[in-house]
């Protein structure tokens, strides 16, 4: 698990963001949206909406890939930042925004019955061939920043 | 393998899409820093000959110098990552996951591992080399 405070952005520094508590540990997810999206798949970790700060949001833009979805990216450089489900109360968080070191780690890749198929998936991860109910068993303890 | 006959792709939201007339190489992934903060994980993308790459649409293509000449090419409404430029090259780098399938690559190798994340294992026995790749 996280340290209990992170901090990130994008490239160019138009989007700064802090997230106070713990993180989730992160899933890669290989579902076309996110892999036209990114250039190869996501990575996400999350947290409570609430935990999200924005530092600096200048270039912060928002894209609705699905109905009740959108996707949090910087007009500036183009940096993959947000997965944000309005039913959900986590925002995913793009992990190779986050300022190292992370302290979390990769632990299950969803979707992968739409996975590209110029590669392999080797890790030795659990695979999901779509979404993953068990997310909330990866979801971080309760923080004090919760309460 | 390369891939002899080209192919089409495109970002999320359709405002930019294109074509390759020509070959795409096979596949390479660069773990940099900025590669990283940009995708979001981290890059892989196949090359082409800029005079083989043609656009359908580019209504929303732009441009984002991260280095003195290389610019990376993103879609400024759904905000995918489309390409790597370098002015100094004849040749373009187009991110694997926007091709439409099948794309016919393969993943050969891993670049900049030296600043890979600290969340995720390379594990497919591909190289991987700590810098830039050797020259060819």
């Amino acid at each position: 698990m996280g340290e209990a405070q992170h901090s990130g952005g994008c490239l160019c520094g138009g989007v700064r963001y802090r997230i106070a508590g713990r993180l989730r540990d992160a899933v890669a997810c290989h579902c076309s949206q996110c892999r036209r999206m990114t250039g190869h798949f996501g990575a996400f970790t999350g947290c409570r909406r609430a935990r999200l700060s924005l530092e600096a949001d200048a270039t912060l833009a928002w894209y609705d890939s699905s109905p009740g979805v959108r996707r949090g990216f910087c007009a500036g450089c183009g940096a993959t930042l947000f997965w944000d489900n309005g039913a959900r109360p986590y925002i995913a968080v793009a992990v190779g925004t986050l300022d190292a070191p992370t302290g979390i780690a990769l632990a299950a890749h969803l979707f992968t019955a739409d996975r590209g198929d110029y590669y392999e998936i080797a890790d030795g991860l659990p695979q999901h061939a779509d979404d993953m109910p068990e997310t909330r068993i990866i979801e971080p303890p309760r923080s004090p920043a919760d309460r | 393998m390369p891939n002899e006959s080209g192919g089409s792709g495109g970002c999320l939201c359709g405002g930019v899409r294109y074509r390759v007339d020509g070959a795409l190489s096979d596949v390479g992934a660069c773990h940099c820093s900025q590669c990283r903060r940009t995708t979001g994980h981290f890059f892989a993308a196949t090359t082409c000959a800029k005079a083989a790459l043609s656009f359908g649409s580019d209504a929303t293509l732009a441009w984002y110098e991260s280095s003195p000449g290389i610019r990376r090419g993103f879609c400024s409404r759904c905000g995918a990552s489309l390409f790597w430029d370098d002015s100094a090259r004849d040749e373009i780098d187009i991110l694997a996951g926007t091709l439409d399938a099948p794309t016919g690559l393969v993943l050969v190798d891993h670049i900049f591992v030296a600043d890979k994340g600290d969340y995720y294992e390379i594990a497919d026995g591909l190289p991987q080399y700590p810098q830039r790749p050797p020259a060819t």
